[in-house]
């Protein structure tokens, strides 16, 4: 009587092991077919992370479909694919180790609820939870990958390959086609040297650059640049609120204060006393006073609002 | 020639010059007295103590040196840095400032002087301030004058852009590394003009002090290189600069080599290759010089091709030999955070977590060099105008530190002397045209045409055209003179007489309004540049100061204190406790170890803590009172640092919200709202406010009202401005049960599980 049931149950392991047997291949087989990345649906994407496999994978969350307007998405696709590509060149018994497959929203939109995923692109890195690539931490949950360096391959690579049982062996390409930009530049350059070399040996020449250049750079260029800080705010504001904080159209704004006021105190230094008609030179003096006494208060009452402490004002 | 005022006609030449030096050593001493005491307002406010985080260490050290000699210096270990490991020092620090405030130190007692060792590291800064003021006066009279010197030296004197590194106590190695920078450079600029080996020497002797006293010293290692090379390339080599840089360069590098910490770095590092290029290339250029004096100019070309091809193709491989095998050019880390910041980032997270190395907005360029920083454009121009060999050498430091401040806070103290030179010079040279009483002949034209509108009544419209056509009417050589005039006061033609240097015979200002309102203005600026110097001066927060006299005073002696590694050379200085870790940032485990704990839930935390004999932690919190450098703002850094080695357990993206903010709000995660970094700072905050919104002011984002609850930890110690607090580390509780479900039988909370109450129901 008991001896069918315990039969039965004797089974069990074995039907599972012969289960995962066949999933195994068949996800080594969908590999294949497409260059490394598996296209999933809802029933391969719970093939893929069923909680008894031996395998890793990497997950890809995307929306590629133009209707969904995701930017980041196709940004970051070809990465994740040249990755899962270079994979396929490691030795097959590591190579079927770990997956590399892609979720697109518009094929699985049960999976996006499901796992309550409003954004995209995600990676989950999802860890064998037997065999012998079981992290030896014991974590079985997934590892969303962390997105901070940005959309590049080199990175994606190099965090993965925490995960997979070899490293992944990505190679950056040669980016030939700047290479061939930077070559020709310098070519053209180089040919038309005898055209440029009056402009590079006029001293004004290097005088307008380098000037331009410290004020850019006193205008915290470089903080907007290093940042990414936008141009503007959100609702149009271009001040951004805090001391240690600007927005990009600050930077023209406060140059342009700065370049105004150096400029005046240059028409006072080197150009009014030329001027040899004594009414027209005191205008320019009058003048030229003016816009410094009226900048400058400008410029104090912008870092005033920078910096709301400050107990100074001028004219504003 | 018609003057604006009169000056006194009786004096001898010799009077003149003995009262303007005269009044010129009185101008230098007030200033050097001004530069003083404007950065004692911390000693006379409080105490003469040193403040800050690297200072106490310096101190440390320098009392190491002063009272053990120096021998035991170098091999001293310091046991309480890094807890448990220790640091070796010696090796590991750049000895110019102890070894100077040592020196110091030893002088005055062997002149019978007992000065405690703590107020010479105290005002050594200020001390070495009026000395930094002097030698800018050196250096801008080089550039100019006396006059625009002496502009300099006031302005670096009390600029907020150094005062903010050398007030009294900041016993840092900048405090006397600006005084280095500034030196040795006029002593290059001295042995440039002069071609005298003895300056070039000079330069070098003070090179070897500056790289004995701060790892910036690479600023004067490119700076001087990229002047010759700039020189040779305008054409204008000569045995000046050959002499000059040759002598400064082999002293300069062998001396600097003597310094430990800095050893082969000089021949093998990329930050000094550049040095070596231009040496070689001198070199080069003086043997070129020397056989073109030999041999005809045809065979001088074809040696000169020839050997150029041959020098740069051996060069080159020479180069990628060296580096290909590793002997030289490792690019440090340093190195690449200096031109992209992202590349710090990515592969040195510590190294971009120093506030120090955030990049500059423009506001604080205003706040440390207010009206200074939109002259140094003018001052930059003017250099242009005359361009000698040593303006070029402004012209390039303008641009280079202009770049480098604003890719990194820190070097805003490399830009201040430049912008102070440059500035001063723009002043003093408006200044100068309108003090110069001498008034210019009005041009004939000019007053015909003046002439002509009263008559006409009409306003002036007299253009260049308009001139000539009035002078026309007269005879021909009053004509020929008229176009001349009529020439210079166009406008385009009077640019190009301002820029192109001319005689300044047709130059001058008229009338005494005219001059007076310029000055008003111009000394109105400068009152207002030294009301602002003063208010940047005044505003020091005292809460590090009275927390870690509370630590000291309230704490055993072996307590160990765990904090962000910012700050603990202070805690270790300042309140004489060990720490985990501290400022010196060799081993990074154990940062990340500190990290871990600040960004886990309290029950993760704790076995760390207590496995590190942990017995305080202290968190600097800043939403009080809007101090933005606080540890909530770090606190990323922490978290990516801790991800680095426990990539299993820490993840950066769960500090951030679904869309991806960081968010200290009712909105914050889950894992941000539980680690024990966000638990300790907002701890009790929300109960400040009484009632009403807490709001976090360095965020700017309202604080949850019920905040977070404690159970491993216990408020120790809050400061005035709640800058810092300290938290005790609870011990295991005696009863054996676990801290949290203690901390709830003592405040009477009945024990949430539900079986005993089911229990009694079934008995009923």
């Amino acid at each position: 009587m008991l001896l069918l049931p315990i039969l039965a149950l004797l089974s069990i392991p074995f039907c599972i092991a012969a289960s995962a047997q066949s999933a195994h291949e068949k996800l080594v087989k969908l590999a294949a077919s497409n260059n490394g990345v598996i296209k999933l649906d809802e029933n391969t994407y719970n093939l893929i992370t069923s909680p008894n496999r031996n395998w890793s994978a990497s997950i890809h969350f995307t929306a590629l479909d133009p209707r969904r307007r995701c930017a980041p998405c196709k940004e970051f696709d070809p990465a994740f694919n040249a990755v899962a590509k270079a994979w396929t060149k490691v030795p097959v018994e590591d190579r079927d180790s770990h997956f590399f497959a892609t979720v697109d929203f518009d094929n699985a939109m049960g999976v996006f609820q499901k796992l309550g995923l409003q954004t995209a692109p995600v990676v989950h890195i999802h860890p064998a939870t037997e065999g012998p690539h079981r992290p030896a931490s014991g974590r079985t949950t997934p590892i969303i990958y962390d997105f901070a360096n940005g959309f590049d391959a080199g990175p994606l690579a190099e965090q993965l390959s925490q995960f997979t049982p070899v490293p992944i062996p990505y190679k950056t390409p040669i980016n030939w086609p700047r290479i061939g930009t930077t070559v020709g530049v310098l070519l053209i350059i180089a040919s038309g040297i005898r055209a440029f070399l009056p402009v590079l040996r006029s001293r004004w020449v290097w005088a307008a650059g380098i000037v331009l250049t410290s004020l850019v750079m006193t205008s915290g260029f470089m903080f907007v640049r290093i940042r990414g800080m936008p141009p503007s705010g959100a609702n149009g504001q271009w001040i951004a609120a805090g001391f240690q904080n600007q927005f990009g159209q600050e930077v023209h704004a406060v140059a342009f204060i700065y370049g105004l006021l150096a400029a005046s105190f240059l028409m006072l230094t080197l150009i009014t006393p030329y001027q040899t008609n004594p009414s027209r030179q005191r205008l320019q003096v009058y003048l030229w006073s003016a816009v410094i006494l009226v900048m400058f208060s400008v410029l104090v009452s912008l870092f005033r609002v920078k910096n709301r402490g400050y107990p100074f004002k001028l004219l504003l | 020639m018609p003057l604006a005022y009169s000056l006194p006609s009786n004096l001898s030449p010799a009077t003149v010059t003995n009262t303007s030096s005269l009044l010129r050593i009185i101008a230098l001493s007030l200033i050097s007295g001004a530069a003083i005491a404007s950065r004692l307002f911390a000693v006379i406010n409080f105490e003469s103590i040193i403040h800050e985080f690297d200072p106490w260490f310096n101190y440390r050290a320098t009392r190491v040196l002063a009272e053990k000699g120096f021998y035991e210096f170098w091999n001293w270990f310091d046991p309480t840095a890094w807890y448990p490991l220790g640091r070796v020092v010696g090796g590991t620090i750049y000895p110019g400032l102890m070894a100077t405030s040592g020196v110091i130190y030893n002088v005055l007692h062997a002149l019978h002087l007992p000065v405690d060792i703590r107020n010479i590291c105290v005002l050594l800064a200020p001390g070495f301030s009026a000395l930094t003021a002097w030698s800018t006066y050196m250096f801008t009279k080089e550039m100019k004058d006396e006059s625009a010197g002496l502009l300099a030296a006031a302005f670096i004197g009390i600029a907020p852009g150094y005062i903010s590194r050398s007030v009294a106590g900041s016993y840092d190695n900048e405090a006397i590394a600006i005084f280095l920078l500034m030196f040795t450079f006029y002593c290059w600029i001295k042995a440039l003009k002069t071609g005298s080996a003895f300056f070039g020497t000079l330069t070098a002797l003070f090179y070897f002090y500056m790289v004995a006293a701060w790892g910036g010293y690479a600023f004067i290692t490119n700076m001087i290189p990229l002047h010759a090379l700039a020189l040779v390339l305008m054409g204008r080599f000569s045995s000046r600069l050959y002499v000059a840089y040759s002598s400064w360069y082999a002293i300069g590098t062998l001396a600097s080599m003597q310094v430990p910490f800095v050893g082969f770095q000089p021949v093998r590092t990329s930050e000094h290759m550049a040095a070596l290029g231009v040496f070689g290339l001198l070199q080069i250029v003086a043997f070129a010089e020397l056989v073109r004096a030999h041999v005809s100019s045809k065979q001088f070309q074809s040696i000169l091709y020839g050997s150029v091809i041959a020098i740069a193709v051996l060069g080159a491989l020479a180069f990628g030999g060296l580096t290909y095998k590793g002997w030289i050019a490792p690019w440090t880390g340093r190195f690449y955070s200096l031109w992209d910041t992202g590349y710090a980032k990515k592969y040195i997270p510590i190294i971009a977590s120093v506030s120090e190395h955030q990049p500059t907005a423009w506001p604080s360029f205003f706040m440390d060099l207010q009206f200074l920083i939109f002259l140094f454009p003018a001052g930059v121009v003017l250099c242009f105008r005359e361009l000698r060999d040593e303006h070029v050498f402004v012209i390039i430091y303008a641009v280079v530190a202009s770049y480098f401040a604003g890719v990194m806070v820190r070097l805003m103290l490399t830009l201040t002397p430049v912008v102070c030179v440059a500035a001063a010079v723009a002043f003093s040279s408006l200044l100068d045209t309108y003090l110069d009483p001498a008034e210019p002949a009005v041009s004939e034209a000019a007053a015909l045409s003046a002439e002509a509108d009263i008559a006409a009544d009409s306003p002036a419209s007299t253009s260049a055209a308009g001139t000539g056509a009035a002078a026309s009417g007269t005879s021909k050589k009053a004509k020929k003179a008229a176009s001349a005039d009529s020439s210079s006061s166009g406008f385009g033609s009077g640019l190009a007489a301002a820029f192109s240097n001319k005689s300044d015979k047709s130059r001058g200002i008229f009338g005494l309004d005219t001059r007076s309102l310029v000055i008003a203005n111009a000394l109105g600026m400068l009152l207002f540049f030294v009301l602002h110097c003063t208010y940047v001066t005044q505003h020091i927060i005292d809460d590090f100061r009275e927390a870690y006299y509370w630590l000291r005073q309230n704490t055993p002696k072996d307590a160990v204190v765990m904090s962000w590694w910012d700050y603990g050379y202070q805690i270790a200085g300042m309140a004489d406790r060990p720490t985990l870790v501290d400022n010196n940032t060799w081993n990074n485990t154990h940062i990340a170890t500190v990290g871990k704990a600040m960004s886990s839930s309290e029950e993760v935390a704790y076995p760390i803590l207590r496995k590190h004999d942990v017995d305080y932690v202290l968190v600097i919190f800043g939403g009080l009172i809007g101090y933005s450098g606080d540890d909530i703002n770090k606190f990323l850094w922490m978290v990516r640092i801790a991800q680095g080695v426990w990539p299993d357990e820490i993840q950066e993206p769960n500090y951030f919200t679904q869309k991806g903010e960081y968010r200290i709000d009712d909105a914050a995660p889950p894992a941000m709202k539980n680690s024990l970094m966000y638990k300790m700072s907002y701890y009790r905050f929300a109960d400040l406010f009484g009632g009403n919104q807490a709001i976090d002011r360095v965020r700017g984002q309202q604080v949850p009202k019920t905040g977070p609850t404690l159970d491993h930890l216990e408020e120790a110690f809050t400061s005035e401005n709640w800058i810092v607090r300290i938290y005790q580390v609870k011990k295991e509780d005696p009863l054996g049960r676990d801290l949290k479900s203690a901390n709830a039988f003592e405040q009477g909370k009945k024990r949430k599980k539900s079986k005993p109450l089911v229990r009694r129901k079934a008995v009923v």
